[in-house]
């Protein structure tokens, strides 16, 4: 049977993200209450696990790292259509950075089992390093293509793959097991069903800590990652702005003039 | 004997034979650290028939040059381009080393830093050397800006986008030395890039384009979309985007203006429908006028601008449209 | 600590309920707005996403979740369009008699398509002569053989054109005492939907007249016992009808507040968001405490109606209550948008319109208030 792990995270809602910022006087992160969903280019990965699934039989496994809240976002995949989950929960495992992050997801993917292709979204909408995928292809020692826009080929061992480059794509090919990290183009993610959540009900998903991923705390989190925050600091915004006011007519017509007094347009 | 640090190294891409434009800005700025640090900056160059570019490397401030040159290596190949890189870096061991933030670039340093067991940053707009000669990497999060740090593995790695740091002046008269690679023999081939198929972009490149639109998620759907690319065009402009546009599907990736993006720097910069994130606003450096057209008055972007609109985006813009469509006639009739 | 907060499984029906709202309802609101039709596609997809399957049993096809679920889901709809809320909820009303009174045999004629949307139910009990006093309905049957003959007009019927499994009471024509339900399907001889109302809110939410003139129903259509068929249609509506508008009218509220909250702080006046104002403040405020109340009030009927205790008249208070609080949520939320809340390109206005419409569907405010005082006094 064809095996995919996909690898998700869950992130602060992008539509409230914007309320965590940072402290001057504390220097460190307000507001971060902001409620958890599943990062957004994740869905794209699942999606083409559940593509995959019905195309060659394949069987799905859901793997994240964080808080026990990120269980919500495992079993949000699973009502997808996943088959089982597990996530990797430790206090140990909190502030890593991608180095960390990429490392702890990789022993969890050893732990799980054998593999034929790893899944994940190309970026976080919080973190945007797109650095985990790749770096977890090194540990694991496979391939790897970002920025995954189309399945041109599926095999037996060799894939055809298209990775997005500015204005065009690199054709790939690429020999099974890999991971690949995939873009919003690739495909239209479809959307959670009452039956796929009721089927969840019955689909395990199992809390690994550091012990029973049998890693040492000086590999994981903080402790494992070779890069931290130095500084948070606010920064001034440089104009003072006139708020232009009116009837939307005179807003228009003033902002005009302005622009033309200016000589930009 | 002050030179115990390692070199600054840039790894340097090219397409179609051609350095790219962002290696030569990070050749400039690694001469800057490297002078400070008091160490030479070299220069890991891979590709085919390189050889009339490579004074370009030295005279934007390069000491070396390692190159390889051959027709295996015209197209980025992932595991023979990690291979070499890491194997080089082993050998030299690097200080610093930065590497451009395109697609390639973005692919290729997390599997070299992962290799080597450093750290790396992404997307960095900013580089310091603090007090202690360690590299402060700067980026935009969370309304303001965060410095990360690599205080013990080495080499210290950084993306850098195009267009943070400028063109180096280019001394012509520089020299350097060139060491030659092979391709090493026993490299696992489980992928190969077969080909790159790149089409011309349509319209004015954001980062040379004197008027910028940049809409956000403020467009709401795909019609609200609309009104915004109508306003740019217009107004002749280049249209951009924040990343929220780009993930609803409305615009490409290759539109997005900021700190994973593009850098422009135009006369007039107009903003429609996006809130003002820094990761955004550091795209723009220095436009002469800019506008801010969004329904939250408490919206960061109202700070940073020199004239705005609260207003619904959807309904304001159209108006907006035919005045400066009144506004161009009489221009013409003049 | 009596626990108030919805289950994780609840959170992501709703989150499901929410993402079909918002991408397969909001793009039919302005054709449906204009037409006044109800359009196929969408019953189609309401059929595909299984909102008619919430509350019939996993053994009829169904997915057995209760009436909690179907509460959210309603509510979630009716956010974006309470037009497409209010022809949902009504569909389970049409299910709700051949699932509580219905024989096995005609339980698994009807539930497994009513469950996939193939077929579309309503119930009929109003006519000119009686909605709030139904037993002064004049629609007759009388037996004739195997067959039951129907005659008599239906009005204010949601679904009725596009229904085509219909509950109807009617009068025993010899006994003025007597009603019976019966399950009539579209097509019968003799049976038609008539006229189409055009309303002043929720529109494209079908409304119309049914008409039996000489209408054959085979016996086995009668739903329950002959003679007996008042209390299968009012237990129905009593709670399947006013839970539904429950969600229909929570929806309302909700979309009514995030509306306001979002005009509050776009409108400049006096060189700041209005939403700074004491007097906008405090219609925010009242919004949120009825929308707290309504939610309470509405999910503690469902709770109690899915551990199978009697609700209808927590039903009747949830229902009151909300579809009171939605007509004051929609003018507040319109005088908060100063003029702009009277143009049709602003949402509130639709919300005012549609607002209206709540009120008498499904019992009106004053039989509420008669069933509660009975309640209080009994």
């Amino acid at each position: 049977m064809f095996k995919i792990v996909v690898c998700v995270k869950a992130v602060p809602d992008p539509k409230e993200a914007h309320k965590i910022k940072i402290d001057p006087a504390t220097k460190t992160l307000t507001r971060t209450d902001v409620p958890l969903v599943l990062n957004l280019l994740d869905k794209n990965a699942m999606e083409l696990a559940l593509q995959l699934k019905e195309q060659l039989d394949a069987h799905i496994t859901v793997l994240s790292m964080g808080p026990p809240a990120a269980g919500n976002i495992v079993k949000e995949c699973l009502a997808l259509g996943g088959n089982q989950g597990f996530l990797l929960s430790d206090r140990a495992f909190g502030g890593a950075d991608a180095y960390a992050t990429a490392y702890t997801l990789a022993k969890g993917i050893e732990k799980i089992g054998a593999f034929d292709l790893i899944v994940c979204g190309m970026a976080s909408s919080d973190g945007s390093t797109e650095w985990v995928g790749p770096e977890m292809a090194a540990f694991l020692k496979i391939p790897v293509v970002t920025r995954v826009n189309e399945i041109v080929e599926t095999g037996k061992e060799w894939w055809k793959v298209k990775a997005s480059l500015e204005n065009g794509y690199r054709l790939m090919q690429v020999k099974l097991p890999a991971v690949f990290t995939v873009t919003r183009e690739l495909n239209t993610p479809k959307s959670l069903s009452f039956s796929g959540i009721i089927k969840a009900r019955k689909k395990e998903i199992t809390e690994w800590n550091i012990h029973q991923l049998g890693v040492s705390e000086k590999t994981v989190g903080q402790k494992g990652s070779p890069t931290i925050v130095s500084d948070l600091a606010t920064v001034d915004g440089k104009r003072t702005v006139e708020l232009i006011s009116g009837t939307r007519e005179e807003k228009a017509d003033q902002l005009v003039q302005k622009l033309a007094e200016a000589g930009v347009i | 004997m002050e030179n115990q640090l390692g070199p600054v190294w840039v790894i340097a891409e090219q397409i179609d034979c051609r350095i790219l434009p962002v290696s030569f800005q990070l050749v400039g700025q690694a001469r800057i650290l490297a002078d400070r640090l008091k160490t030479s900056v070299e220069t890991v160059l891979l590709g085919d028939q390189m050889d009339a570019q490579i004074h370009q490397l030295f005279a934007a401030g390069a000491d070396r040059v390692y190159l390889g040159n051959a027709p295996e290596l015209t197209y980025y190949q992932p595991e023979i381009y990690t291979e070499m890189i890491v194997r080089l870096a082993k050998a030299h061991r690097p200080e610093i080393m930065l590497i451009g933030s395109t697609s390639v670039g973005t692919e290729l340093a997390p599997l070299v830093a992962a290799r080597l067991h450093t750290g790396l940053t992404a997307h960095c707009i900013d580089l310091v050397l603090d007090d202690k000669k360690i590299l402060e990497q700067k980026i935009p999060a969370y309304g303001g800006m965060i410095s990360i740090i690599c205080p013990e593995k080495r080499p210290q790695m950084a993306t850098i986008a195009s267009g943070v740091f400028p063109q180096p002046d280019l001394d012509e008269n520089r020299t350097g030395e060139i060491v030659p690679l092979e391709i090493p023999a026993e490299i696992p081939h489980r992928i190969q890039t077969l080909e790159i198929v790149r089409e011309e972009p349509d319209g004015i490149p954001l980062e040379s384009a004197p008027i910028v639109v940049a809409g956000g998620a403020g467009a709401g759907d795909p019609e609200g979309w609309k009104i915004i690319a109508d306003l740019s065009e217009t107004l002749n402009a280049a249209l951009g985007s924040t990343r929220p546009a780009v993930d609803e599907g409305w615009i490409e990736l290759e539109s997005m203006i900021g700190q994973s993006g593009k850098m422009v720097s135009p006369e007039l910069y107009i903003g429609v429908g996006l809130s003002g994130e820094l990761q955004h606003m550091v795209g723009i450096a220095g436009a002469k006028v800019m506008v801010a057209i969004n329904n939250d008055a408490k919206a960061p972007i109202f700070e940073q601008v020199d004239y705005g609109i609260v207003d619904d985006c959807r309904e304001f813009v159209p108006v907006l449209i035919e005045k400066i469509k009144e506004y161009q006639e009489k221009l013409v009739t003049c | 600590m009596i626990d108030f907060t919805f289950t994780e499984e609840q959170e992501m029906f709703r989150k499901a309920a929410r993402e079909f709202a918002e991408t397969t309802v909001k793009p039919k609101i302005s054709e449906m707005e204009e037409t006044g039709k109800f359009s196929d596609e969408l019953v189609k997809a309401l059929g595909e996403a299984e909102m008619m399957a919430l509350t019939i049993p996993e053994e009829y096809g169904g997915l057995g979740l209760g009436y909690t679920v179907r509460m959210i889901a309603v509510e979630e709809i009716s956010k974006v369009s309470v037009a497409v809320g209010m022809m949902l909820q009504v569909c389970a009303l049409g299910i709700e008699p051949i699932l509580k009174f219905g024989t096995e045999e005609q339980k698994k004629k009807y539930l497994p398509a009513m469950a996939k949307g193939e077929r579309i139910g309503s119930t009929a009990v109003t006519e000119a002569t009686g909605g709030s006093d139904p037993s002064g309905i004049r629609t007759t049957y009388r037996k004739e053989g195997n067959e039951y003959i129907l005659n008599g007009r239906k009005c204010f019927i949601t679904n009725s054109h596009i229904g085509d499994t219909i509950t109807v009471l009617a009068k025993d024509d010899e006994n003025p005492k007597a009603f019976s339900t019966f399950v009539v399907e579209g097509g019968t001889e003799g049976f038609k939907p008539t006229r189409e109302e055009h309303k002043l809110g929720m529109r494209g939410c079908n409304t119309g007249e049914l008409a039996f003139e000489n209408c054959r129903v085979p016996a086995e259509n009668l739903i329950g016992e002959e003679g007996k068929g008042m209390r299968v249609a009012l237990s129905a509506i009593g709670d399947v009808g006013r839970g539904g508008m429950v969600g229909c009218a929570l929806g309302v509220q909700a979309a009514c507040l995030e509306a306001s909250v979002k005009f509050a702080n776009e409108r400049i006046l006096y060189g700041k968001p209005i939403s700074n104002l004491q007097t906008i403040q405090n219609k925010l405020a009242d919004m949120k405490i009825d929308l707290d109340a309504g939610q309470l009030l509405g999910y503690r009927a469902s709770s109690m109606q899915d551990s199978g205790m009697r609700s209808s008249n927590e039903f009747a208070v949830a229902k009151y209550f909300t579809t009171e609080a939605a007509q004051r949520a929609a003018k507040m939320a319109v005088d908060i948008h100063g003029g702009y809340g009277c143009m049709e390109e602003y949402a509130v206005s639709r919300y005012l319109r549609d607002s209206f419409v709540l009120g008498p569907s499904a019992g009106t405010s004053d039989i509420m208030k008669v069933i509660i005082a009975r309640w209080v006094l009994s």
